[in-house]
């Protein structure tokens, strides 16, 4: 692992007491948790209370972590381990989670976790993907094949560099163009 | 803005290691925000992104889970505490409880196994450990046993039994 290692350097951060490096590490995973999950998980309102347990989890461990293995290795462990704990847990409970209608006014768990799986925000979610194949659909080729290369094979600028026969820059160049056309169809949305 | 913003699509893709960049992506919400969505952008290719959490900042619920976990784990630890206390003197108190009732035993069964005759716990040259119930007196098939006690030795054995018990449960009462 080099030294460029985003994932390291926020994590050497929260160790040094930098919380907002720890909220960086979340919106970088978030999506990833949750897809791991819906393996595991069928019911998807239940997802946003297991990735919060994940996070949470991490946040609790993280002082301990060395690095011995790559971070992301060892955050998709607690995922995997979390939804195991979540399934087994869900066997024990009685079919029903039904709140008394007394407790109900007083019943403030996990609300707002719950709204995120409500058919609302899954229609948004939708649209979101939408806009942003899109954008991407809409790219200029030497774009595309830039973003396509780094996203969906993982190469490095260099291995990029040497298949489009360009220099290192024009890739760095490329990819952060490709960014930012996709970046301007979904920045609206995301923030109305 | 455009320059700081393809230092940062570089420092996502591994490919900086630019400590005044990730310096200003953690002081600048802007920065932040950018950084999120150039995470999803991937997500989104990958068809990483499940339609659950696409629009949200999860990091505030979870850093709101961690503050109320925290608040929720201050609160308590005196009431552990005085739990752990109240554990520990009940143990205590067991404790003595146990002894006192185990001395007491040992006391009951010395003092019926030394009312008997001697010679009565041998029979036919094997040793055979003879004691008299407590609930009564029973007697087995097996074993003959001698009913004849001095009633002046058997009374003074009762009283000196009574006593240590009073004294016990007096030391008991005295202690905290």
């Amino acid at each position: 692992m080099s030294e460029r290692d985003l994932d390291l350097q926020l994590i050497h951060r929260i160790q040094r007491g930098e919380q907002i490096a720890f909220t960086l590490l979340v919106r970088k995973y978030q999506n990833r948790i949750a897809n791991i999950l819906t393996r595991y998980i069928r019911n998807s309102g239940d997802i946003p209370d297991v990735a919060q347990e994940v996070f949470i989890k991490v946040y609790k461990a993280l002082p301990g972590f060395r690095g011995e293995s790559a971070f992301y290795t060892w955050l998709y462990r607690i995922t995997v381990n979390t939804a195991k704990n979540y399934l087994s847990s869900q066997s024990r409970r009685p079919p029903t989670s039904d709140i008394d209608a007394l407790d109900a006014d007083h019943y403030d768990g996990s609300d707002a976790l719950r709204d995120i799986g409500s058919p609302e925000a899954l229609l948004r979610s939708e649209e979101i993907k939408n806009v942003a194949l899109n954008a991407i659909a809409q790219l200029p080729a030497e774009l595309k094949a830039a973003i396509t290369l780094r996203e969906l094979e993982g190469m490095s600028y260099d291995t990029i560099a040497k298949i489009e026969n360009c220099p290192i820059g024009t890739v760095r160049s490329r990819i952060f163009r490709a960014r930012e056309a996709i970046d301007k169809q979904l920045k609206p949305l995301l923030e109305a | 803005m455009n320059e700081h913003n393809e230092q940062l699509s570089a420092l996502i893709d591994n490919e900086l290691d630019n400590t005044q960049i990730m310096d200003a992506l953690v002081q600048s919400v802007e920065q932040q925000d950018t950084f999120s969505r150039y995470h999803l952008i991937g997500d989104i290719m990958r068809e990483e992104a499940p339609n659950i959490l696409l629009d949200i900042d999860f990091s505030a619920f979870v850093l709101a889970q961690i503050e109320k976990d925290n608040q929720t784990l201050e609160v308590p630890v005196d009431f552990i505490k005085m739990k752990k206390n109240n554990i520990l003197s009940f143990t205590k108190r067991f404790g003595q409880y146990a002894i006192a009732a185990s001395v007491a035993g040992v006391v009951v069964l010395t003092s019926v196994m030394m009312s008997q005759p001697n010679g009565s716990n041998t029979h036919d040259g094997l040793e055979v450990l003879s004691t008299i119930p407590l609930g009564g007196a029973a007697s087995p098939v097996s074993l003959r046993t001698d009913t004849q006690e001095s009633p002046v030795l058997t009374k003074e054995q009762k009283k000196r039994t009574e006593a240590l018990l009073k004294d016990h449960q007096l030391q008991i009462q005295i202690q905290p």
